[in-house]
């Protein structure tokens, strides 16, 4: 009986062993030349250089084969409309409007509020935040969102059973559930881009810089990032729940979110 | 080895939890795909899937420089200059990759006024207009679109 | 309100007041009513559980008539406890995943562990060692498929010795005792799943795993009471009224408890009034009106408090049918109650942008994946497969050892 027991069990442990043996020496393809230890990406933004054209919504939706529907960005642009406060309230500003009609994609329409009534106004692109204490992959339940060696989020399609854990867990809004493959989606700061030398689409169509992309471990010359950090006092968004995001907004208002 | 008497519902349960815990074990084992925990808790096969996977839609500005340079070096004189050929152009078409010598759209005003029409939202140092106070509704009857601050005669 | 009931599927154009993030701003929440139920039915488990706990561990002989039936009513609602999670996954085939590569910083990576702990080591094995000597017996006497179901059950240990029966017992109360923290687990991770989302002001905060655990306290001992009544009235039994007004006075603290820690979150929120306050009051106001005032407050909370709470003062002065009826309504209304709060959290923290700036306003529909029907079908589910437990398990005409005083009294 016990002999049994032993056989049975030795034959169990047979299986794993050898496993484990054929994945130490199985060699696993690297990606193609890129070595993401090699890079660190970031993306930053400068809000007084945008002027809302919406062309980075409409290029990534391209570039990203993003479902149409107006529920689903991988990167948007809000306006922020900043009224002169009522005659006689003792306020410094007036309300606040903010709105982002489909995202922003093909412009936006001319607002309502008079011209008058406005102390001040400015678009916003957002974006994923590429935080270091990233909440979105930390509640992953089996490991399909992950953070890359070289700065990206992504989502492995593959991998991701689709519970919408992560998405609940963005404060930034930036990711959803894709309809055709009922899985989380996001901004990838166009990873299929990068990693063969170009530039994100957001980045290479926005006709103003407003939109700031390099490689923190190969400036070039003159990096277009580094005299970003160099020039400007920097923000970013939600600091207090300490997500630590990594993309940094340059004259960023109070009220944005 | 002595075997010391366990009551009969002990063994037998302790006999299940051990088949059960050998099985989930081995299936984890089996299961786990192969390239997981290679950069971190995740398959790392991922990262070259994705790269592989998703090919490049825009051809990018460098690109379209390397096959119009002339194009180029008008642009990179006036302030134009930070725009992407495929912003106002729109995105390098298969067509246009196929046979170089059809021609990519040609920008009408509505793209000129995506960004140039006057808004309280945008910065009051970038040039706007209100196109009903402009001089005329058709940008290029003054303007060079490469060079936009040169004005036909 | 927002809500609308219907069976189009169609997509209709976004509705939302004031500004909320391009991403929330489709026609239906991520997570709907299959998330609503998935806590509730686990609150069941736990509550139902901690109901059969009170007689093995601390020996409420008052509660034995309801003890097997509290056991199978926590294990009918656990076999449906992972359908919801399987019917709302977009890649429910991948769900085996969550064992082979739990990702350990993720408070739903540990679902698959407790509840296969809870299921097997807690929930199956005290029944296994409360029915076994049973199943030896019946195994013995009962023809056909069934008696070849006990003889299987039995795992093939038939000692039914005094001394063996007497080791059953003890690891049995071991168990009990294992089992209440195992409950809390069971249900407290599912709060602590909602309670760890800082990005969201309505789910993100340390008292939620507490709340869930005692609300869900409560709708286990109302599920118990629920279950009892209905069935001594299927058997045309009379009910042990002593053992319906220990029901009815631990569910009476169970709500207190609950009532005050629920109330100090709220007193807590308005006082301190954090940025995402004022949106989250309107939308409380506009988009949870009729299932936080009328379904969670006044159904599930006011009314059972007073009634259970003159009934512990009063109980004397009330005769048994009325107070039959009392109860019956006080633990329906607190099922109701509960599943209400259950949607106020769930749907409440998704209802907000997390701009702050906006409410959203969704469909909820009747058909389709996340509709009602699906809803409807798997709340109705536990029930039948209750029907099925207590034929098998708690019949009427097959003999339990004597040992147990846990039969439903004759007539």
């Amino acid at each position: 009986m016990l002999a049994t027991i032993g056989g049975v069990f030795a034959g169990l442990m047979a299986l794993p062993a050898a496993q484990v043996l054929k994945k130490r020496f199985r060699k696993t393809p690297a990606p193609s030349g890129y070595d993401p230890s090699q890079h660190k990406w970031l993306m930053c933004l400068d809000v007084d250089k945008c002027i809302g054209c919406g062309l980075c919504a409409d290029a990534c939706k391209t570039e990203n084969h993003v479902p149409e529907a107006s529920h689903f960005f991988r990167t948007w642009i809000e306006r922020y409309i900043i009224k002169k406060p009522a005659a006689g309230s003792g306020t410094a500003r007036g309300e606040v409007l903010v709105d982002s009609p489909n995202g922003g994609r093909g412009g936006f329409p001319p607002t309502l509020v008079p011209r008058a009534e406005i102390l001040k106004s400015f678009f916003v692109p957002k974006l994923c935040n590429l935080c270091e204490a990233s909440p979105c992959t930390q509640v992953c339940p089996v490991g399909a969102t992950f953070d890359t060696p070289d700065g990206a989020v992504l989502v492995d399609p593959t991998y991701c059973i689709g519970c919408g854990f992560c998405i609940q867990a963005c404060p930034y809004g930036c990711r959803f559930l894709s309809p055709v493959t009922k899985t989380a989606e996001k901004c990838t700061l166009c990873y299929h881009r990068i990693t063969r030398g170009l530039l994100p689409a957001c980045v290479e169509i926005c006709p103003t810089h407003a939109r700031v992309f390099g490689d923190l471990k190969n400036p070039l010359e003159n990096d277009p990032l580094q005299a970003f950090v160099e020039k400007n006092k920097v923000h970013t968004l939600k600091p207090h729940l300490g997500t630590n995001p990594r993309v940094l907004y340059a004259n960023l208002d109070k009220e944005v979110r | 080895m002595r075997f010391f008497h366990l009551p009969p519902q002990i063994f037998r349960l302790v006999l299940l939890i051990f088949a059960i815990v050998v099985s989930y074990l081995v299936a984890r084992t089996l299961l786990t795909p192969d390239s997981f925990r290679k950069y971190g808790f995740y398959r790392g096969a991922a990262l070259a899937e994705h790269i592989a996977n998703h090919q490049p839609v825009f051809a990018g500005k460098i690109a379209c420089g390397q096959r119009h340079p002339d194009v180029l070096e008008i642009l990179t004189k006036d302030s134009h200059k930070s725009l992407s050929c495929e912003a106002c152009h729109g995105v390098v078409s298969q067509e246009h990759l196929k046979n170089p010598d059809s021609k990519m759209i040609k920008p009408t005003a509505k793209v000129c006024l995506r960004c140039h029409e006057a808004s309280p939202s945008r910065p009051v140092t970038f040039k706007q207009i209100v196109v009903n106070d402009h001089y005329s509704d058709d940008c290029i009857e003054c303007h060079f679109p490469h060079e936009p601050n040169k004005y036909h005669e | 309100m927002s809500l609308q009931l219907t069976c189009v599927l169609a997509e209709v154009a976004p509705h939302f007041d004031g500004y909320v993030y391009p991403n929330e701003s489709g026609t239906h929440p991520l997570w709907g009513v299959l998330i609503v139920l998935y806590p509730y039915i686990t609150g069941l488990v736990a509550g139902a559980f901690i109901m059969a706990s009170l007689v093995r561990v601390f020996r409420v002989k008052a509660l034995e008539p309801v003890y097997r039936l509290s056991l199978l009513t926590a294990l009918a609602f656990l076999l449906c406890a992972t359908l919801p999670l399987l019917c709302h996954l977009g890649h429910p085939e991948r769900s085996y995943q969550i064992m082979i590569t739990p990702h350990l910083t993720s408070p739903m990576a540990i679902f698959g562990f407790v509840y296969a702990w809870y299921l097997m080591a807690v929930l199956l094995l005290e029944l296994w060692f409360d029915f076994r000597e049973d199943f030896v017996n019946w195994g013995k006497t009962e023809p056909g498929l069934r008696g070849l179901l006990y003889r299987i059950l039995t795992v093939g240990v038939n000692d039914v010795s005094p001394k063996a029966v007497a080791l059953d017992h003890k690891l049995s109360w071991i168990i009990s005792i294992l089992g209440i923290p195992s409950a809390f687990l069971l249900h407290g991770y599912v709060g602590f799943i909602f309670g760890s989302i800082k990005a969201n002001p309505w789910w993100g905060n340390a008292i939620m795993p507490i709340i869930f655990i005692l609300s869900a306290m409560v709708s286990g001992i109302a599920l118990c009471v629920f279950v009892y009544m209905v069935l001594s009235w299927l058997r045309r039994r009379s009910l042990d009224m002593r053992c319906l007004d220990v029901m009815g006075m631990y569910l009476f603290y169970a709500l207190v408890i609950d009532a005050t820690v629920e109330a100090l979150d709220w007193i807590h929120r308005a006082y301190s009034a954090e940025e995402g306050f004022r949106v989250m009051e309107y939308m409380a106001q506009q988009r949870l009106f009729y299932t936080l005032s009328i379904g969670q407050l006044l159904m599930g909370t006011l009314i059972p408090l007073l009634t259970l709470g003159t009934l512990q003062v009063a109980r004397k002065y009330i005769s048994d049918a009325i107070r039959t009826r009392l109860y019956f309504t006080c633990s329906f209304f607190v099922l109701l109650g509960v599943l209400a709060m259950r949607w106020n959290v769930v749907m409440g923290g998704q209802f907000f942008s997390k701009s702050l700036r906006g409410v959203m306003s969704y469909k909820l529909e009747f058909a389709g994946a996340e509709g009602w029907f699906l809803g409807l079908i798997l709340l109705s589910l536990p029930f039948i497969i209750l029907t099925v437990l207590i034929k098998l398990f708690l019949s009427q005409r097959l003999p339990t050892s004597g040992h147990v005083p846990h039969r439903l009294t004759s007539n």
